[in-house]
C-alpha cells in the first residue's frame, strides 16, 4: 500500500517535470532553436547534471541525436562535461546556477552584438563602391544597412546600462539582508 | 515580389553573406538553428517573401522552409496573409526584430501563460508536500519553478525599460544625423 502511494507520487512529481520542460523548452523554441535542443536544455536546466543514457530515456531521442545536441550546448557553454565516477562514459553538468547561465546568456547577446558590429562595418566598405549605387537590390541592402547602424550601437549602450542596473538591484538586496 | 533573380550578382554575393554570417553567428552565440537564422536575414533585407522565393533564394527544401517559417511566424519574426486571387501565403517582416526588446526576451503573452503555469504547478507543489518532498529531484523541481517565477515577473519591467531607453538612444542617433 505504501509503495503503491510512492509510486503516484513519483508520477506526481514526474509529470510535474515534464510540465516544467515543456514551458522551458518553449522559450527555447521562441529564441529560434529546434525543439529537441530546447527540450534537452530544459531538462539539463532542472536535473542540473545529466548523462546521454538518462536524456535518452527522458526525451525518447537516439542517442546519436543526444551527441550531437550536448557537444552544441558544449560549444555554446550552456554544459560542461566531466568523466563520471560511477559508470562509463561522461557526465554533462549545467555551466553554473540558472542565474549565472542567465546573466552568462545576457554577456553572450553583448559578444553578438560585437560580432555584427563589426561585420556591418564590412559589409558597408563593400556597399561603398560607387558602380553598386545603381544596381538592383541596392537599395533593399542600403536600407538594412542604415536601419542596423542604429539599432545595434543603441543595443550595445542599452544593454550595458541594463546590466549595471541588474548589478546595482542586485548589490541593494545584499546590502539590505546584511542590514 | 522580391525574388533572387532580381538582384545585380554583386549585391546578391553580398546578401549571401549576410545571410551566411547570421546563419553561423546566431546559432553559435544563441543557439538558434542555422536555417531559422538565414531565413532571419533574408527578411532583413527583403521584408516580403513566399516559401518558393526562399526555397530558391537558400536552396533548402520545401519541408525545411516550411516548419522554418512556421517558427518564425511563432516566434512573432514574420507575419503571414494570402495574396489577394491566389491561394499563395506571402510572409512579411514588417520592421527589424531589433527594434523590440521582444527580440531576446519573450512576448508578453507567452510570459503571462508560463507565470500562470507556473504559478499552478507552485500550487500544486506546495499542496501535495508531504508526499514529494522526499523524493529524489524533488529539491530541484521546486527550485527551478521558484527561479523561473521570480525572474519572468521582473522581465516585463525591464522589457519597459530597455523600450525606453532604445527610444531615447535611437532619437538622439537621428538627431545627431
Amino acid at each position: 500500500m505504501k509503495s503503491n502511494k510512492k509510486a503516484s507520487s513519483e508520477e506526481r512529481l514526474r509529470r510535474v517535470e515534464q510540465k516544467l520542460v515543456e514551458i522551458i523548452a518553449n522559450f527555447g523554441y521562441l529564441k529560434g532553436r529546434s525543439a529537441k535542443t530546447s527540450e534537452v536544455i530544459a531538462y539539463v536546466y532542472i536535473r542540473q547534471e545529466v548523462t546521454q543514457q538518462l536524456l535518452r530515456e527522458l526525451t525518447g531521442y537516439s542517442l546519436g541525436t543526444v551527441s550531437t545536441v550536448l557537444q552544441g550546448l558544449e560549444k555554446l557553454g550552456v554544459v560542461s562535461k566531466h568523466s563520471s565516477q560511477n559508470e562509463r562514459g561522461y557526465v554533462y553538468r549545467l555551466a553554473g546556477t540558472p542565474s549565472q547561465v542567465l546573466s552568462q546568456s545576457m554577456a553572450d547577446f553583448q559578444g553578438y552584438l560585437s560580432e555584427i558590429s563589426g561585420f556591418l562595418e564590412q559589409v558597408e566598405a563593400k556597399l561603398s563602391k560607387p558602380s553598386l549605387s545603381k544596381k538592383q537590390g541596392y537599395s533593399s541592402l542600403r536600407r538594412f544597412l542604415d536601419e542596423m547602424n542604429v539599432l545595434i550601437p543603441a543595443y550595445q549602450q542599452v544593454l550595458q546600462k541594463f546590466q549595471t542596473m541588474r548589478l546595482d538591484s542586485r548589490q541593494e538586496r545584499v546590502g539590505a539582508a546584511n542590514e | 515580389m522580391n525574388s533572387a533573380i532580381e538582384f545585380d550578382p554583386e549585391i546578391r554575393q553580398i546578401e549571401q553573406e549576410i545571410a551566411k554570417f547570421f546563419a553561423e553567428k546566431a546559432s553559435e552565440y544563441t543557439g538558434r538553428h542555422p536555417i531559422v537564422s538565414m531565413l532571419m536575414s533574408y527578411f532583413y533585407v527583403r521584408r516580403s517573401l513566399t516559401q518558393r522565393d526562399l526555397r530558391n533564394l537558400t536552396g533548402f527544401s520545401a519541408g525545411a522552409i516550411s516548419k522554418a517559417v512556421r517558427q518564425l511566424v511563432d516566434m512573432n519574426m514574420i507575419t503571414r496573409e494570402m495574396i489577394p486571387g491566389t491561394h499563395t501565403h506571402i510572409y512579411k517582416m514588417e520592421t527589424l526584430p531589433f527594434r523590440s526588446p521582444s527580440y531576446f526576451l519573450q512576448t508578453e503573452k507567452t510570459l503571462e501563460t508560463s507565470h500562470k503555469e507556473l504559478k499552478e504547478i507552485k500550487e500544486s507543489l506546495d499542496a501535495h508536500s508531504d508526499e514529494v518532498r522526499g523524493l529524489e529531484g524533488y529539491k530541484k523541481v521546486y527550485a527551478v519553478v521558484t527561479h523561473l517565477l521570480e525572474q519572468i515577473s521582473t522581465v516585463p519591467m525591464f522589457m519597459a525599460l530597455i523600450e525606453e531607453e532604445l527610444d531615447k538612444f535611437i532619437k538622439q542617433t537621428k538627431e545627431k544625423r
